[in-house]
């Protein structure tokens, strides 16, 4: 077992939640995407607390972990508002900052 | 031996998972699949001899982070017409795969500059987590409190129904 594979596995990880953020239009995804890149950047951080062998690393990862539920709380809530509005989790119907305003 | 077919047990889960939460239209399926891989990275955690570290995934991550939105979803309640319509789903998959392979290339070659070999040193028990935690790092451990303070205050606001709409 050497940190080898472990990189290996963070950068797949990060790198299929970046797939999943930009070629899904489901609100759900989109946010479980964040929350797995987030995730991955937690596993690199138990890593180097390993490889260094000292707690620091652990203990950001747990302060991490604190961030990430704060992250989903206000996604989620987020989530409920957008679809109270418009009655869709498609995240293309979401563009009213884009629109133009004519009347200048 | 033990440790390294763990390992890839572990990853295939993890990987098996994150595919399965991008590729399905079904919300609550790419749930579970999220649900997979957050408990694929607890045992990583457990594998890194972070214990309490494990712990705290297996108690923050899969037992609220993933259930509050399978709840969500469930109470959401999507039909098949008001989930999004991607009839082009796989193909968009397939070209930002290949456009992010380069950056995972580079990602793991810039990470593997840091160090190749474990120190054999004890596990990370909640002692030492809890010792480290309340000295070096009790400054950003009080700023976590205020920050889940103002996510939860932040959420209720977000969350509440307007007025007029009652």
């Amino acid at each position: 077992m050497t940190p080898n594979m472990f990189y290996l596995l963070v950068s797949i990880l990060f790198s299929l939640g970046l797939i999943g953020l930009v070629s899904r239009r489901n609100l759900f995804i989109v946010y479980m995407s964040v929350e797995l890149m987030l995730s991955s950047v937690n596993l690199l951080l138990a890593t180097f607390s390993k490889l260094l062998g000292s707690p620091d690393g652990s203990v950001i990862a747990l302060l991490m972990i604190a961030v990430i539920a704060a992250e989903a709380a206000l996604f989620l809530a987020m989530i409920i508002h957008l679809y109270r509005a418009k009655k869709s989790i498609d995240s293309d119907n979401f563009v009213k900052l884009k629109e133009r305003t004519n009347h200048a | 031996m033990l440790e390294l077919s763990i390992f890839v047990i572990l990853a295939l889960f993890m990987i098996g998972g994150s595919v399965a939460m991008i590729t399905n239209k079904q919300t609550i399926f790419s749930a579970f699949g999220f649900l997979v891989a957050m408990i694929g990275l607890a045992g990583m955690f457990a594998l890194l001899d972070s214990r309490f570290l494990a712990l705290a995934q297996i108690m923050v991550s899969v037992g609220a982070i993933v259930v509050l939105s399978m709840l969500t979803i469930l109470t959401i309640n999507a039909k098949e017409e008001s989930l999004p319509h991607e009839p082009h789903k796989y193909k968009w998959i397939l070209v930002s795969t290949i456009l992010v392979m380069p950056f995972t290339f580079l990602l793991y070659k810039t990470l593997s500059s840091f160090g190749q070999n474990f120190e054999l040193t004890q596990s990370f028990t909640s002692k030492v987590i809890g010792k480290t935690l309340f000295t070096n790092w009790v400054l950003p451990f009080e700023i976590v409190s205020i920050l889940l303070l103002a996510a939860m205050l932040g959420a209720i606001v977000i969350a509440r129904k307007e007025e007029k709409e009652l």
